[in-house]
């Protein structure tokens, strides 16, 4: 495997009238809702073999099935489902065993070494614990997400 | 058996030693029941499939162990010829950036044309052939009615067989914690299966899913691996195509802490003070095919090394699995693994609180973390009456631990009557069986009670809360941030605002209990005050209250179905659709 020391992913060093820019309360959320999307995904990259008729290769089901649409129905679509089914019939749906919100505080960490993280980014709020992890922030992903 | 095993971290062996010391406690706690015990050897045989989001445990139930498949299909860069269906990957020379496609999204199974092609793999002739054996095979918890139709078609109508029963992975593993430990098959217990998608806590009373009593918190060891690929990519090296190697870095490296605050100062230390920091050397795919943990005091070792690429993991090690204990870490609004195991047991019928305590079991991949038990155990006792006996139990294997428990139920008297044979289904169709599939082990016969102890419940905690027991607020750390405040000023950067963080989102319909949560983000750091939190309760426990006459069954008549009702018939259900065990 090669990996490339990489240097911090993105660096644009922020201009000091840049500082002000503050990230409003929708684009944070945005930027976290892209955050767990991320921590979803199967694959951060490409398929590799998106390139070449690979298609062909893969085992598919033959036709007749192929046609059936619960085959491709989205996963949005099935929860909508069991909760209206589950609604119609009084039972307790996917929904309904959702963990609740926890009563204890959250807890913050540094976003660029991890350790605990007294500090927030004044732009984006993100966490961090001293001048040199501030630096490190302004300089990668503060703002990044914001775009 | 796994690399878990192999490493010597003190944290596991203690870990193993209090697993140990459990074992033989519990081994006390009832006498075995010897009439049902010594009775009958298994005349069944059977497939047993336990089919999870990220590996399959497939084997006839004659073998002493189930194969470990994959549910994917790879893809390499480095053989554009081929597809890797399940254990092919074995046969990959270079495993660096692959690229996966899996079947299932958030643990149910959407993608059927990469589900169909890994099951056929499963299913053949060199690895787990069905020829005439019934089928057991497992899905999540409220698998959706379309996926179910789709896999009554896959597996009547294109692998044709004779009969199958499906169940959720964690009836199986009731049945062999109980035939393990050798206490009553009905002995009440809470089940924390945290598998690659998502964990559940059920609890079990009667042998049955206490329905109110279920909780599912949204991280799994999926969320992990890429949260850990995240924070390498941006610390260190961009790994965030080598999801297959992180994840193996993740196995390797990663442990529970006991207490996360105590874990961090020792990280925080340079030299041999700090005995968290390890070096990983990554896999090159050429000499090295699987990464390890560097031993610093092999020199030999290290020559080989030095043209290979290190990972440094310091507090990675623990941050990560600290997800599934507090979500909101990574601003998720959700209780972490603990507290749910709490909120479980009090959603419990009062008298079976403190029997459900003494038997929590601990399934899925995410439990061999090295130090998850002690954790779990610490975090329950302290949230817990002092009175309350707790015990948690990790198996020796608990990735494996469902499958293993298709044997006791293939023992369980009659239970050749329940499976639905190929005849049943063409003649009756998937929603008369499928009904017959998910009313087994299934209670929630006394939800009618459900609104008032949910709001007792809470009073509970909120007082618990107030002593501090439960909210574990730590004082010194608002000192902390008082005294940072005061720095701030020089600094010039903003004061923490009481509360203030990542800004949490709900997440789509994940995080979306229908009660507007999406609109609160904004005052979701500050501790609700008891009225919000009783009247959200109550709302939710009446959503939960208006529930299933209809649906399930149990400890209730069986009589009193709908005549028109085929859960009804005696030759579908010969011994009712109630426990049996
Ligand atoms: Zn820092
Ligand atoms: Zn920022």
């Amino acid at each position: 495997m090669t990996i490339s020391k990489s240097t911090l992913r993105g660096s644009n060093r922020l201009k000091e009238g840049d500082k002000r820019r503050v990230v409003d309360e929708t684009s944070r959320k945005r930027r976290q809702r892209k955050v767990m999307e991320l921590l979803e995904s199967d694959n951060y990259h490409d398929d590799p073999h998106a390139d070449l008729v690979m298609s062909k290769k893969i085992p598919r089901f033959d036709d007749s099935l192929e046609q059936r649409s619960t085959r491709t129905k989205k996963r949005n679509q099935l929860v909508d489902e069991d909760r209206a089914e589950a609604e119609a019939n009084k039972r307790v749906s996917y929904m309904d065993i959702q963990c609740e919100e926890s009563p204890m505080p959250p807890r913050h960490f540094c976003a660029v070494c991890g350790f605990l993280g007294h500090y927030s980014c004044l732009s984006c709020g993100t966490r961090f614990c001293c001048i040199r992890c501030m630096d490190t922030h302004a300089d990668t992903r503060c703002l990044k997400w914001a775009a | 058996m796994n690399s878990f095993e192999q490493k010597t971290y003190s944290k596991l062996s203690s870990d193993r030693n209090d697993r140990i010391r459990t074992k033989r406690r519990r081994s006390s706690v009832g006498p075995s029941d010897s009439n049902k015990e010594a009775k009958k050897e298994c005349d069944l045989m059977a497939v047993i499939v336990d089919s999870g989001a990220y590996t399959i445990k497939a084997g006839l139930s004659s073998q002493q162990n189930s194969t470990l498949i994959p549910n994917c299909i790879m893809k390499a860069k480095s053989e554009r010829k081929r597809l890797f269906v399940g254990n092919q990957i074995d046969e990959c020379r270079d495993c660096s950036g692959l690229y996966f496609l899996l079947p299932c999204e958030r643990g149910y199974i959407t993608k059927w044309d990469v589900q169909k092609p890994v099951w056929d793999y499963v299913f053949s002739k060199n690895v787990c052939p069905i020829n005439d054996n019934p089928v057991i095979v497992t899905q999540p918890l409220f698998n959706f009615k379309s996926i179910q139709d789709c896999m009554d078609e896959i597996f009547f109508e294109e692998y044709e067989v004779n009969s199958m029963f499906r169940l959720n992975p964690t009836d199986l593993a009731r049945l062999k914690y109980a035939e393990e430990l050798k206490l009553k098959d009905d002995v009440p217990c809470v089940i924390v299966d945290s598998g690659f998608s998502f964990t559940h806590v059920i609890p079990y009373i009667n042998g049955n899913k206490y329905l109110n009593g279920i909780r599912r918190l949204n991280v799994g060891g999926k969320l992990l691996t890429n949260h850990l690929k995240d924070i390498i990519s941006y610390r260190q090296y961009n790994v965030m195509e080598e999801t297959y190697v992180i994840n193996q870095v993740k196995e390797d490296t990663c442990y529970v802490a006991e207490n996360v605050k105590e874990e961090l100062k020792i990280a925080a230390k340079t030299g041999s003070a700090n005995h968290i920091v390890r070096n990983y050397v990554l896999p090159d795919f050429n000499n090295i095919r699987r990464g390890y943990i560097q031993d610093p005091n092999n020199s030999d070792q290290k020559e080989k090394e030095e043209s290979c690429q290190i990972l440094r993991l310091n507090n990675e090690r623990f941050i990560v699995p600290e997800i599934l204990f507090h979500p909101s870490d990574i601003g998720m609004k959700s209780m972490g693994i603990a507290e749910a195991v709490v909120k479980s047991i009090y959603s419990c019928p009062k008298q079976q609180q403190e029997n459900l305590a003494k038997n929590i079991l601990l399934i899925g991949g995410n439990c061999k973390f090295p130090g998850f038990r002690s954790r779990i155990y610490a975090d329950l006792r302290s949230q817990l009456p002092q009175a309350w006996e707790v015990n948690v139990y990790l198996p020796n294997d608990p990735i494996s631990y469902c499958w293993e428990g298709g044997r006791p139920l293939l023992r369980t008297p009659d239970f050749k009557n329940f499976l639905v044979t190929k005849d049943e289904y063409e003649e009756l169709g998937s929603s008369i069986i499928q009904q017959r599939f998910n009313t087994w082990m299934i209670d929630n016969s006394t939800a009618n009670e459900e609104p008032k102890r949910a709001v007792e419940v809470y009073k509970y905690l909120d007082k618990l809360n107030s002593q501090t027991i439960f909210g574990k607020q730590d004082n010194g750390n608002n000192s902390l941030e008082t005294k940072v405040n005061k720095e701030n000023i020089n600094l010039s950067m903003t004061p923490p605002e009481n509360g203030d963080s990542g800004t949490p989102i709900s997440l789509g319909d994940e995080f979306d209990l229908g009660t507007g949560s999406e609109d609160t983000s904004q005052d979701s750091f500050q501790q609700p005050t008891e009225p919000e939190i009783i009247s959200r309760t109550a709302r939710k426990a009446n959503l939960r209250n208006n529930s299933p006459e209809n649906m399930v069954s149990v400890n209730k008549d069986f009589e009193s179905f709908t005549s028109d009702d085929l859960t009804n018939s005696a030759e579908l259900f010969p011994l009712g659709t109630g426990s049996y065990l």
